[in-house]
């Protein structure tokens, strides 16, 4: 009896089933297809945000619209440097689209505070009222 | 001779590879993601009124913070009237938070920037206003949420 027993339990192959690696791959491709932004940035603009302990997070990326103001001064809105008297213009319009922008102002950290005054003060002509001062985490 | 039956040829899409595919473009996808970092300290601007009407506050209720073209802040408030070096802001959140407990809500904090001012020391001084917070008797948590961004061109 004994014996009949123990040779029933015969081999079997243990192997991890392979059959749905495909399915988890795709599953993994579409989480990040979902999440994936491209590098909207542009690396060429030099300037260095200035850091402060109360960082936020801005979480709704596709609510919010760019400045950059790099060491020189210079003003970019889309890939074009601006006079500060066409921010209003440029910024006017995507209000209307979208009232609540939030305009993120990347601005170097040397920059003299009467330059992003002028830039303040034009947002508020374009009601773009909500804005972060992009800044670093401070460690 | 020629009546034997052709053998039957199975098409299909072979799917073995599947799996290596899949792995390719997730491979991609990981490789080219830039998860978001955009991070910053947010703000509300008032809107222009026509006539510029000035708000009256009384004085009790302001702490006005003087940025001069060097990064020096002065503090002026009740009981307060003290010039702070970039190495000494830390002051600026202290007295906040002293004045804070003493108006409650009502509590203005004006920062006057020089215009020659770097904005570096601007951020440095908005940073430690917006980390002053109380915690009230009856359990609410203090900020100083009213802020007024104002430029100077004096001194």
């Amino acid at each position: 009896m004994m014996r009949k027993s123990i040779i029933r339990r015969a081999t079997k192959a243990h192997e991890i089933p392979t059959a749905s690696t495909a399915d988890i791959a795709f599953l993994l491709i579409l989480f990040f297809m979902v999440t994936t932004v491209f590098r909207p940035t542009i690396l060429r603009i030099l300037y260095q945000l200035p850091d402060a302990e109360s960082t936020q997070r801005i979480l709704m990326r596709r609510n919010v619209s760019y400045i950059w103001v790099d060491k020189d001064s210079k003003i970019y809105i889309d890939d074009h440097v601006v006079n500060v008297d066409m921010i209003a213009g440029k910024v006017g319009p995507k209000i209307w689209e979208n009232p609540d922008l939030i305009t993120m102002l990347n601005i170097d950290q040397g920059i003299a505070y009467g330059v992003v005054d002028g830039i303040l003060d034009q947002l508020k002509d374009a009601k773009a009222f909500r804005i972060t001062f992009a800044t670093e985490f401070r460690r | 001779m020629r009546l034997r039956e052709k053998k039957k040829h199975v098409h299909g899409i072979p799917t073995g590879s599947m799996g290596d595919v899949a792995f390719l473009i997730l491979l991609f996808f990981l490789v080219s993601t830039v998860f978001t970092k955009d991070k910053g300290l947010k703000m509300l601007l008032p809107e222009k009124t026509a006539d510029e009407k000035e708000v009256i506050v009384v004085p009790k209720n302001i702490v006005t913070l003087t940025i001069n073209p060097a990064g020096e802040v002065k503090v002026k408030t009740i009981g307060y009237d003290e010039y702070l070096t970039i190495q000494e802001y830390d002051r600026i959140r202290v007295i906040i938070e002293e004045r804070l407990l003493e108006r409650d809500t009502l509590l203005v904090v004006s920062l006057r920037a020089s215009k020659e001012a770097p904005y570096g020391s601007m951020v440095h001084v908005l940073d430690q206003i917006k980390l002053a917070k109380v915690m009230t008797a009856d359990d609410r948590e203090l900020r100083a949420n009213k802020i007024s961004l104002i430029p100077t061109s004096e001194e």
